[in-house]
């Protein structure tokens, strides 16, 4: 277990596109984020683990500017969410845990609707959904209401919104959640495009075997502090061989195994 | 700042592609404008049936017939002895007119003849009317048989023939029915109250009420379906979130209102263009002024529960000390509570412009403070917003 202030071995720390320091924030006095800090490079997919009621959705509330910090700041391509939540917004792209879209809408409507949103004009948002529609391989149901996709297809579209401000931060809260594994593989696929176009990639997912196969860093949530922060690797080899030992068997390591919410 | 625009426009979009709410917001202001059609639409005049039973069949019977059935509003149900016996017995009728066998002959020998009413309890308002009128159209009768009969014994061997005799005192009698020598002068004293003046604003109100709370409880379900969490990632302000909302639930509110306007007017004749516009100018007032109130229940409620309780709470209480259907009157307790309500200011003003009693520009006071409520409320709303 890595213990103290935890950051990734970056060659370039001044590289990093996002720094969040010493993160807090309590609910009711109960603390849900405590003294959390890292950092992400650009062009990196960094992967946010931990066990229900870790605190992994708060610290993306207060990341994506949803949620103020009690205590502590990020700063998102230089600019501060506390000071300049309207200069990040134009930077970040949100997937919510939830399917946040209208199901009585088209799914081009949603997107151009979310487009003009983040500040596209109209002719530039149909462009965008255009594009994104045919990005998550949902072109041909361009017009047809959300309502009569599949959970699959729903999550692609949820991803697609979160695309069409062609953000520099993407965060994905478990996008894959319930979804087969043909539309987990596309989302994959288009998670590492995406990162390969220059896009910075903050994903959280219960699945170990996701984040061991898309993250270049991880760090690991409990109780709300960031309690492991390294390379896929980098924490298999904590507890063993690295080429034997599962993430998942790292996770349980040190998170423990007692049940969470 | 084009965004609450585009806000308003999707979620009106969103309106229109849920097609159980698109009806159930058309078919409403339908079923409420034929609900005043069926109470006031055919008039306020009186209308009843008034069941006979003819046991005589005579040539004065037919007459006395004829002439309840002449009556304005009075339609005539003939029926047998056993049929009206069992009516009464079952309550289906309430008083039924028997003409008795040889009440035509009695009255030809100059016998006095009456006719029998029958009724369950006291009749009912609508028998006792019925009766009244049946008893005058009776006595008429039998007051122009005596004129002609009398006619005739003066006339008896004069050589004028009995023809000319019943036409001539017919048409007397019909002259003196036209051009009475007593004349009936009617003064209405105070203004006439017409209660669709005060009703229409009434039910346009509460109308508006119900649409706007229920539109702006959207925000509620936004935060649990996560849209709104998604919203406030992107460059919207919360501020321009809540215009959007609040013109949202305007345009909504504001379609039905339209809907429900139009058909008051084309059909119950309610007032011309110019009130017509009047109205919607102040539909447009209230719409704003309990859109924002909407808003402030949206932004106090954490759950789409406590939403939908404060707006039917909300609703009710507007409603009730608002005097929707029944004036409330301006003194006492219920007038102090009713002064609170934005609905008082909306019913008085378009009533009075219903009334014609009052055109837009002497609404000023009314429109300025539906418009102050629009104003505190958003600010209000605003101020309660919450996040989580």
């Amino acid at each position: 277990m890595v213990a103290g202030k935890l950051t990734t071995d970056r060659t370039h720390e001044d590289a990093a596109f996002l720094t969040a320091m010493g993160l807090s924030k309590s609910f009711d006095g109960a603390p849900v984020v405590d003294d959390v800090s890292f950092s992400i490079g650009r062009q990196e997919v960094f992967g946010l683990l931990g066990p229900n009621g870790a605190g992994k959705t708060t610290t993306i509330r207060m990341l994506s500017t949803v949620l103020a910090p009690d205590t502590g700041d990020v700063t998102i391509g230089g600019h501060s969410v506390l000071r300049e939540a309207d200069e990040v917004r134009r930077i970040i792209g949100v997937c919510p845990q939830e399917l946040a879209l209208y199901e009585e809408l088209s799914a081009r409507d949603n997107l151009v609707f979310f487009g003009r949103m983040a500040g596209l004009g109209r002719r530039q948002a149909k462009e965008a959904a255009a594009e994104n529609l045919e990005l998550v391989g949902l072109a041909d149901r361009a017009s047809d209401a959300v309502r009569k996709f599949s959970g699959g297809m729903k999550r692609r579209v949820n991803i697609a919104v979160a695309l069409m401000s062609r953000p520099q931060l993407l965060f994905l809260d478990e996008p894959t959640v319930g979804v087969d594994p043909q539309s987990r593989n596309h989302i994959f696929e288009t998670i590492l495009r995406l990162r390969d176009e220059g896009m910075t990639v903050l994903y959280t997912t219960h699945y170990m075997e996701e984040a061991d196969r898309l993250c270049d860093n991880i760090g690991v949530m409990d109780r709300g502090r960031l309690i492991a922060l390294d390379t896929p690797v980098g924490l298999r080899s904590t507890i063993g061989d690295p080429e034997e030992v599962t993430l998942e068997q790292v996770f349980l390591n040190l998170t423990g195994r007692s049940l969470r919410d | 700042m084009l965004r609450p625009l585009v806000l308003a426009w999707i979620e009106l979009k969103r309106f229109g592609a849920d097609r159980g709410a698109l009806a159930f917001g058309i078919a409403l202001p339908i079923a409420l404008f034929a609900l005043m059609y069926g109470v006031f639409g055919q008039g306020a005049s009186f209308s009843a049936t008034a069941s006979i039973v003819d046991l005589d069949g005579g040539p004065v019977a037919a007459q006395l017939i004829d002439r309840v059935s002449a009556f304005d509003g009075l339609e005539v149900e003939m029926l047998t002895e056993a049929d009206a016996d069992e009516a009464l017995d079952r309550s289906r009728i309430l008083t039924a007119v028997f003409i008795p066998a040889g009440f035509s002959e009695r009255l030809e020998a100059g016998e006095p003849a009456s006719v029998l009413f029958k009724r369950r309890g006291s009749g009912g308002d609508t028998g006792q009317i019925v009766s009244q009128i049946v008893q005058g159209v009776a006595q008429d009768v039998a007051a122009e048989f005596e004129i002609r009969e009398f006619v005739r014994s003066r006339l008896d061997g004069s050589g004028v023939p009995e023809a000319q005799i019943v036409a001539t005192v017919g048409t007397l009698i019909e002259r003196a029915a036209v051009v009475s020598p007593i004349g009936v002068e009617i003064r209405a004293v105070g203004e006439e109250e017409n209660a669709l003046d005060r009703l229409i604003p009434g039910v346009l109100t509460m109308f508006l009420m119900f649409a706007a709370t229920i539109s702006a409880a959207s925000i509620v379900v936004e935060r649990d379906t996560g849209t709104l969490e998604r919203l406030l990632t992107t460059r919207l302000s919360v501020n321009q979130l809540y215009a959007g909302k609040f013109l949202a639930s305007v345009g909504r509110a504001m379609v039905q209102a339209l809907i429900l306007l139009s058909l008051a007017f084309a059909v119950l004749r309610v007032g011309g263009a110019v009130a017509f516009a009047q109205v919607v100018v102040f539909s447009l007032l209230i719409a704003a002024a309990v859109s924002a109130l909407g808003l402030v229940v949206a932004g106090l409620a954490r759950t789409q529960e406590q939403a939908s309780w404060g707006s039917v709470f909300l609703t009710m209480i507007l409603t009730v000390f608002g005097g929707t259907f029944i004036s409330v009157g301006e003194t006492g307790v219920l007038g102090f509570l009713s002064r609170l309500t934005p609905n008082k200011y909306a019913i008085d003003a378009m009533g009075d412009i219903l009334a014609g009693s009052g055109g837009l520009a002497e609404q000023g006071p009314e429109a300025a403070i539906l418009g102050g409520i629009a104003v505190i409320g958003f600010v209000v709303a605003r101020v309660a917003f919450r996040t989580a």
